[in-house]
């Protein structure tokens, strides 16, 4: 019996060798998450308010000061954001104008929810309850309040999986803000700083620089989303063996709500 | 899934039907929890691999056979959830734990409440170290060695500590459910 069970598996791990895509285990993929993902909707909708409460115990006592710190600066963004408005509409009429890109925080975006983790630790993925009937495709940007959070890995039709920016699988086109030099960024898995490697050799980066998302390097993401900063530079920038840590925006344990550009992805690519 | 199973009549009646079907549910469950709370919930970032707890309690529980089968069915659930990773490789990793626990029944003094935490505790360990290992020969992209050391001895810690919660409780549902009747005084 265990023979013929680890026969089983060696024929799995050749299947999915030869695949490259789609076949048997595609269907048997979408059938595992069509049993599971109900489950996982109703613990993550059981549970969240108690991973608030455990989060939250510790803070009862700041909470008073911090509301109304929030009221002050509340009263602030609102006054700001009248402005940005105007700027905005300008900003778009003037980009229409000479025929620019659309920045990214103009795009068409969905809020989607944070169903389920990847139940693994090497990998860093989350499932979100949107999917194609809201318009997701795949290698569309996600991003959150802060910043860059990944991309849209695989849809199915009412949910999908992001690859988060710290997972060692995907790597991003990156660049440091006011300064023209292009790198790449991939992440090291949870809790470990990003890494960024540059084209070319002898670039002046310093500890806080900003890091955001770049055209160049073959990136997916349009450009200018925020990505960290720069929190360690290690060896000689004219030694191509040159380290560059860059701490990331996002807090990647606290994901509870995601945005996904609409118009990034392949309606990006398209247009370019 | 089925095909396999009605090949081997004789472990679908050792299972019974009542029987596999809430060890079926208690292994989604397993991994629907893994996913959602215990992803939470985590020790430095690390997620506690409860899907091998239960796994390992069953085979402890019930035998070798059992524990192939539940290693095999379990882990190939999770490798089915995994993202561009190779399938089977949990199964096989799962399926080989299970084996082994299920033996080292007949030679566990019977009621020792030890003896499930360190079965778990050196099956958590033997399974995160080759997991890694069967990636990284098969050539995955993998996270560096500090790093995989790092997750293995936290996955062995949170395990065994949830094991003193999960152990009895699979025991209790393994008993409602099974076809001879088990009895306890």
């Amino acid at each position: 019996m265990l023979l013929v069970f680890l026969t089983l598996c060696v024929v799995l791990i050749t299947l999915d060798f030869r695949s490259d895509d789609g076949g048997i285990l595609e269907g048997a993929k979408d059938v595992t998450a069509a049993v599971v993902e109900p489950v996982q909707r109703g613990f993550t909708a059981i549970f969240r308010p108690i991973g608030n409460i455990f989060s939250s115990i510790g803070e009862l006592g700041s909470l008073r000061s911090e509301n109304k710190e929030l009221r002050a600066e509340l009263a602030i963004l609102r006054e700001r954001s009248t402005q940005a408005e105007g700027v905005l509409d300008e900003n778009a009429h003037l980009r229409e104008l000479v025929e620019l890109d659309e920045p990214w925080a103009a795009m068409d975006r969905v809020a989607a929810e944070i169903t389920s983790k990847v139940p693994s630790n090497y990998q860093w993925a989350y499932t979100i309850g949107k999917g194609a009937a809201d318009g997701i495709e795949e290698d569309m940007t996600v991003v959150n309040a802060d910043g860059l959070v990944g991309k849209i890995f695989d849809v199915q039709e009412n949910s999908a999986t992001v690859l988060l920016l710290i997972d060692p699988r995907g790597a991003a086109g990156a660049k440091l803000e006011g300064k023209r030099y292009s790198g790449t960024i991939s992440g090291n898995g949870a809790d470990e700083p990003l890494s960024l490697e540059f084209i070319g050799v002898d670039i002046p980066v310093e500890p806080g620089d900003i890091v955001q998302t770049s055209y160049l390097g073959g990136s997916i993401f349009p450009p200018n989303i925020p990505i960290g900063f720069v929190s360690t530079v290690e060896g000689d920038s004219a030694n191509p063996e040159q380290r560059v840590e860059v701490q990331p925006d996002v807090d990647f344990t606290r994901l509870d709500f995601v945005y996904v550009l609409l118009e990034s992805g392949p309606n990006l690519e398209d247009s370019k | 899934m089925d095909a396999v199973k009605t090949r081997r009549p004789n472990i679908l009646a050792e299972l019974g039907f009542t029987h596999g079907f809430s060890i079926a549910v208690i292994l989604v469950i397993a991994l629907a929890l893994q996913s959602t709370l215990l992803a939470r919930v985590t020790i430095l970032g690390v997620i506690p691999q409860i899907l091998l707890v239960v796994i390992v309690s069953l085979a402890y529980l019930r035998g070798e056979r059992i524990g192939i089968v539940c290693g095999f069915f379990g882990g190939l659930m999770q490798d089915l959830l995994l993202t561009d990773s190779i399938v089977g490789l949990y199964a096989m990793v799962y399926l080989l734990i299970g084996f082994a626990a299920g033996s080292f029944r007949k030679y566990a003094p019977a009621e020792s409440v030890w003896m499930p935490v360190f079965v778990v505790a050196a099956a958590s360990a033997v399974a995160e170290i080759s997991y890694a290992t069967l990636n990284i020969i098969m050539g995955q992209r993998w996270v560096s060695l500090i790093f995989t050391l790092k997750v293995a001895s936290l996955v062995v810690l949170y395990n065994t500590l949830l094991t003193p919660f999960v152990f009895p409780l699979v025991r209790r549902i393994a008993d409602r459910f099974s076809p001879e009747k088990v009895h306890r005084w």
